[in-house]
């Protein structure tokens, strides 16, 4: 919210407090200032002049001479200005003045004629139409003549104010009027608050011609005050209030809108002004049925069970939001009928949605307006229009609505209070805090009753006014205390929060970096890793911020992909990444229930490794869980069909292996790209036991090499399995070479591997070896057909 | 013989050898099958029985004197060696090759877990939230009914059916005490996700939620659980600041400021010249809350804080770049390690 200083300082005086420290003192009590516009300081020593007289130029087509009263003074200025005449009131920048860009006027001479000043354009004041009329034409600035000459230029265009920019909480609406913040503002500075005027005087009678009110839908409009205004002149507001709704960011238009304006910023109560000739007998606040009305912006809205404001035939305005255009104030209104009316703050917020039109009004209104306030407008907007005779005010009042709601009662003590804050404040204190701040308190003992003023729709307990006590008392004064009078607890991880921290640990041990993604992705990002988006279920988001990130992600790929290209196009191809992120997978769709959150474990290799690499960092990953992992074919689409893996145990399943070419393609990567996908749920929630020992033996292992010729086709690791499995006493099976060429026939390869038998209770004798060794020969004979070297 | 005379001659080419075969050489020429003093040995049997015993103990001193020598020797010159081994064996140590190095947990997750370590430590247990919530945990239970103003401070993304993505790890609050009783000390990290995306917002970032329920809590209690986390996290020196502010789910709620981690409260570009930097939003907990989780808010009170783990990773590790934090490139990731 705007405030601008020379308007608060009407309704408090705050002395000499610079901007800066009265922004610390609203801080204080929860008014953040968000930014404090000053005026600009690059304009320096220009003035109002007055044209008391105008030469031509002996020697020249173009050039004025010009005699002018700045204040006491009368200076000779050379003007090339062509709009200027005599009794013109201008800006005249004098001799030593600074304009915007740095420009310094000085004494000159112009073709002989001494100059001591300049007369000074709009744009070289940076101002334009909005701040004054004939700002933007082409030359001087001619100012209104009632300006004073000698006075500030700045001070006289009304561009020399303080602004601070208020962000007001959610829970005090009543902030986000001038008044009730300069009554907060009051109390900090400890200053008597002043009411602005609600009185005026009636000078027309209006019997039987101001249109009735009836309310339909109390529930929605539970206040509605209307007033009628004869022999209305519409035309320009005081330079004044037009200065302060420009200050406040709203856009002057005539003296009837900017009074309604002006009182929306001053007292937070939105009001409307309606051409009472277009009013049909009475006025209806009931709900739209199949209508439809021209809003002011000229655009049409359909009000089908919108709250409207109507007459006996059509609806008039969209209640709230937006007046109706042709019943709006036009140069030529002559009779006003001024609405003041209270509505229900969600249905104003939920219609403003629906029909896509927010104003200055119904964004007041979201927030609450209070019944008392709506009086308060009414009142203040024709004790404007009767200070600046706008027109004359009848003395009928129409109105409707529910009768005063009760005020709110508290019944509270001090130690409650103070039990909540954990310091001690003296009850009088905490009454005195309160009354200021327009409760009632009544104390009784220990009791306080505290009634609650209207306009703090906000507070319901006892809790809130603790808080109200605090934001004056100082919140600097709640020190730090260390829970000494709560129970002691015990602190833990979940075994999920544990297990992926430990698991995390290990992949950056084995050098892969922590990314992270997203969690929502594009509905394409599945068919670029050669998926079905349709058959993962992926769950849109209803209001994206854009297609890009607009459905839930069920697999942690595509965004793996996507960080691996992008490095790739930075030209860093080499890159080992991990990330342990959550997936959603949905049951049905739409919705019904939350879905299942699931934990996935992605890893990406990119020219960092190759596919045992992966298999390495995967089988160290399972094993943390003291699984052994179980391998398959893997029939994953975006993995190399012969390079690729499935991978289980207990709590994981997922797929690993080289990454398909065609999605490689997809992302513009040219490179040895690796990814393992892997739901490790299960796993994550299990609590990982320390491992049982093994006994060591100490006797002797005896080592043993073996050299077998297979076919070329057969897979070793499943050969070599065997082997281990052909006694318990082998402890290890180790390859060390496989080799095809020379001294092998064509299509067979020959596989050395050592192999270590671990003796359990007494040392072997040779046969027992000898045994075990032809049994590995034996069986990888039987299942593999391997002959030894 | 002269015994001497054969000692010293034998020591003056022991002195001489110079590698582990002329030693080797030498020896057998003293101890060997027909070396010296095995020839000595076998004179000895000649030698009148009276001077055999004498003659006897002379040959077996020099040869405990002359084994003495040559082993010496021997640990000389295996030392020596050993020492021209190590000076051959020289490498280029001002070179690096990577064929060991760590990867990085990501700056936001080391806060968390920094975070995370810290208030276990103090009690508070970690509990896993939805990031898919339904309407009532992320605003009707924290005190947002529908169309509540309130709701404006969070721009939601919604999916449908009253199912949203939680704005706020707060909704971890609500199913917390629905599931435990107090006393409660509870953290809940994770992601929360709002409709705003500009170059000071993501919108996916992270939030660790903070709540104590039991009797006796206090705003001073809140207070000094706070600055013990400040301290842990910006150091000892730092101080934190209450300002009054609004969250529906907290009465007296207020936003937390801790003095500047660089100035100490002085100003500076970190604290924007205010000596204060914004880091969390707290409160006591609502009645209303206490109430909607079946907690009876006139024998207990309780805290309630959020912190933006995003942010508080960009204070400490200086990111003036929120994007940074999602774009995973290495030159960025690889800073963490």
């Amino acid at each position: 919210m705007k405030l601008p200083l020379s308007w608060l300082k009407e309704y408090v005086d705050i002395g000499d407090i610079t901007p800066t420290e009265l922004s610390d003192k609203l801080l204080s009590i929860g008014f953040e200032v968000e930014e404090i516009i000053m005026p600009r300081d690059d304009i320096k020593g220009v003035v109002v002049g007055k044209v008391n007289e105008i030469v031509r130029h002996e020697n020249s087509d173009k050039l004025w001479i010009c005699q002018i009263d700045i204040g006491g003074e009368t200076v000779q200025i050379v003007t090339g200005a062509q709009n200027v005449k005599k009794g013109d009131v201008v800006p005249v920048a004098t001799v030593g003045a600074e304009l915007p860009g740095g420009k310094k006027i000085q004494e000159a001479k112009l073709r002989g004629i001494d100059s001591y000043g300049m007369l000074c354009s709009g744009g070289e004041l940076c101002v334009d139409d909005d701040v004054i009329d004939g700002a933007s034409v082409n030359g001087i600035l001619i100012l209104p003549s009632d300006f004073t000459p000698g006075e500030n230029i700045m001070s006289a265009l009304g561009i020399d104010d303080t602004v601070l920019d208020v962000s007001i909480t959610a829970n005090r609406p009543d902030c986000q009027a001038v008044c009730n913040l300069a009554r907060e503002i009051a109390i900090l500075v400890d200053k008597p608050f002043k009411m602005p005027k609600l009185t005026y005087k009636c000078t027309a009678n209006a019997e039987g011609e101001i249109p009735p009110v009836k309310i339909l839908e109390k529930e929605l409009c539970s206040r509605y005050i209307g007033r009628l205004i004869k022999d209305v002149k519409i035309e320009k507001s005081p330079k004044w209030m037009r200065d302060r709704l420009r200050m406040c960011g709203i856009r002057p238009i005539n003296n009837l809108v900017d009074i309604t304006n002006y009182v929306l910023l001053e007292f937070g109560q939105p009001l409307h002004a309606f051409d009472k000739k277009f009013i049909k007998d009475g006025i209806i606040v009931r709900k739209g049925v199949s209508e439809k009305i021209t809003a002011l912006d000229g655009k049409e809205y359909d009000v089908d069970g919108c709250l409207v404001i109507a007459d006996a035939e059509k609806p008039l305005a969209i209640a709230g939001i937006m007046g109706g255009e042709y019943t709006s104030i036009f140069p030529d209104t002559t009779c006003v009928f001024l609405e003041a009316a209270r509505f229900e703050r969600s249905n104003i917020r939920r219609t403003s949605r629906k029909i896509g039109l927010r104003s200055d009004s119904s964004t007041r209104y979201e927030k609450g307006v209070d019944w008392q306030t709506t009086e308060y407008g009414s009142n203040r907007a024709l004790a404007l229009i009767d200070m600046l005779k706008c027109g004359k005010i009848c003395a009928g009042i129409v109105s409707d609505g529910i009768p005063q709601p009760q005020n709110k009662v508290i019944t509270t003590t001090q130690k409650e209070i103070c039990n909540l804050l954990g310091i001690d404040i003296d009850q009088n204190v905490i009454v005195s805090l309160l009354k200021k701040q327009g409760f009632t308190v009544k104390v009784s003992g220990k009791v306080l009753t505290c009634t609650v003023p209207l306009v703090r729709e906000d507070v319901d307990g006892y809790a809130d006014l603790a808080e109200d006590v605090m934001r004056f008392y100082g919140y600097d004064n709640i020190i730090s205390t260390y829970s000494e009078n709560t129970h002691q607890t015990r602190g833990y991880m979940s075994d999920h929060d544990i297990n992926s921290e430990r698991l995390k640990s290990r992949l950056v041990a084995m050098g892969v970096d922590e990314i992270l993604n997203y969690s929502f992705i594009s509905p394409d990002a599945a068919e670029k890793i050669m998926l079905n988006g349709a058959e993962l279920n992926e769950i849109p988001i209803k209001n994206p911020l854009s297609r890009d990130i607009s459905v839930m992600r069920t697999q942690l790929l595509s965004s793996m992909m996507a960080s691996i290209a992008r490095n790739c196009a930075r030209k860093n191809d080499v890159m080992r990444f991990f990330e342990l992120g959550k997936v959603f997978l949905a049951k049905e769709l739409p919705l019904k229930e939350l879905p299942d959150e699931r934990d996935v474990l992605c890893v990406g290799l990119c020219n960092d490794g190759d596919f045992y690499t992966l298999k390495s960092i995967v089988g160290e990953a399972v094993k943390l869980f003291g699984k052994s992992p179980k391998y398959a074919p893997s029939t994953a689409p975006y993995l190399h069909p012969n390079q690729s893996l499935h991978v289980e145990a207990d709590g994981i399943i997922g797929d690993f292996g080289k990454v398909h070419p065609l999605v490689c393609e997809n992302y513009d990567i040219n490179a040895n790209v690796y990814v393992a996908h892997i739901d490790v749920s299960g796993a994550l929630n299990k609590p990982i036991e320390l491992t049982r020992y093994n006994p060591i033996s100490k006797l002797q292992p005896v080592d043993r090499d073996l050299a077998l010729i297979v076919d070329k086709s057969t897979p070793v690791g499943d050969m070599l399995a065997l082997v281990k499995s052909v006694s318990e006493y082998i402890s290890e099976v180790k390859l060390f070479d496989i080799y095809e060429g020379e001294q092998i026939p064509q299509g067979y390869k020959s596989v050395a591997f050592s192999v270590r038998l671990q003796p359990a209770e007494n040392t072997f004798a040779d046969a027992e070896i000898k045994q075990i060794m032809d049994n590995i020969l034996t069986e990888t004979a039987a299942k593999f057909g391997a002959k030894l070297r | 013989m002269n015994y001497n005379e054969f000692l010293s001659e034998t020591l003056e080419k022991l002195e001489k050898v110079s590698s582990e075969r002329e030693l080797a050489e030498l020896k057998a020429t003293i101890f060997g099958k027909n070396g010296a003093i095995t020839e000595l040995m076998k004179k000895l049997k000649d030698l009148p029985p009276d001077q055999k015993p004498q003659a006897g103990k002379a040959i077996n001193d020099l040869r405990v004197q002359l084994v003495e020598k040559c082993e010496q020797k021997e640990k000389e010159l295996h030392k020596a060696k050993i020492e021209a081994a190590l000076k051959s064996e020289c490498i280029d140590l001002s070179i690096d090759k990577c064929d060991c190095h760590s990867g990085a947990v990501h700056p936001i997750n080391q806060v968390r877990k920094k975070l995370t370590d810290y208030f276990v430590g103090n009690g508070y247990i970690v509990y896993d939230s939805p990031e898919i919530e339904t309407d009532y945990y992320n605003f009707q239970a924290l005190n947002i009914p529908p169309d509540h103003p309130a709701r404006d401070m969070q721009d939601t993304f919604f999916i449908g059916n009253g199912i949203l993505l939680r704005s706020q790890t707060s909704s971890g609050q609500v199913r917390l005490m629905e599931k435990y009783k107090p006393p409660l000390k509870m953290i809940c990290p994770g992601r929360v996700f709002r409709n705003d995306d500009d170059s000071t917002h993501s919108p996916v970032f992270h939030q660790m939620e903070g709540l104590v329920v039991d009797k006796n809590v206090t705003l001073c209690d809140l207070k000094g659980a706070l600055e013990g986390f400040a301290k842990f996290i910006f150091g000892d020196q730092t101080k934190i600041r209450f300002r009054p502010s609004y969250f529906p789910f907290t009465e007296p709620s207020v936003e937390v400021d801790v003095s500047c981690f660089k100035c100490h409260g002085k100003g500076c570009r970190v604290c924007k010249n205010t000596g204060w930097i914004e880091i969390l939003g707290a409160g006591m907990v609502n009645r209303k809350v206490l109430e909607n989780c079946g907690i009876d808010p006139d024998e207990y009170h309780g805290f309630a804080f959020g912190v933006g783990l995003d942010r508080i990773a960009m204070i400490q590790c200086s990111i003036d770049d929120i994007k940074l934090m999602w774009d995973n490139d290495v030159r960025f990731l690889r800073q963490f390690r």
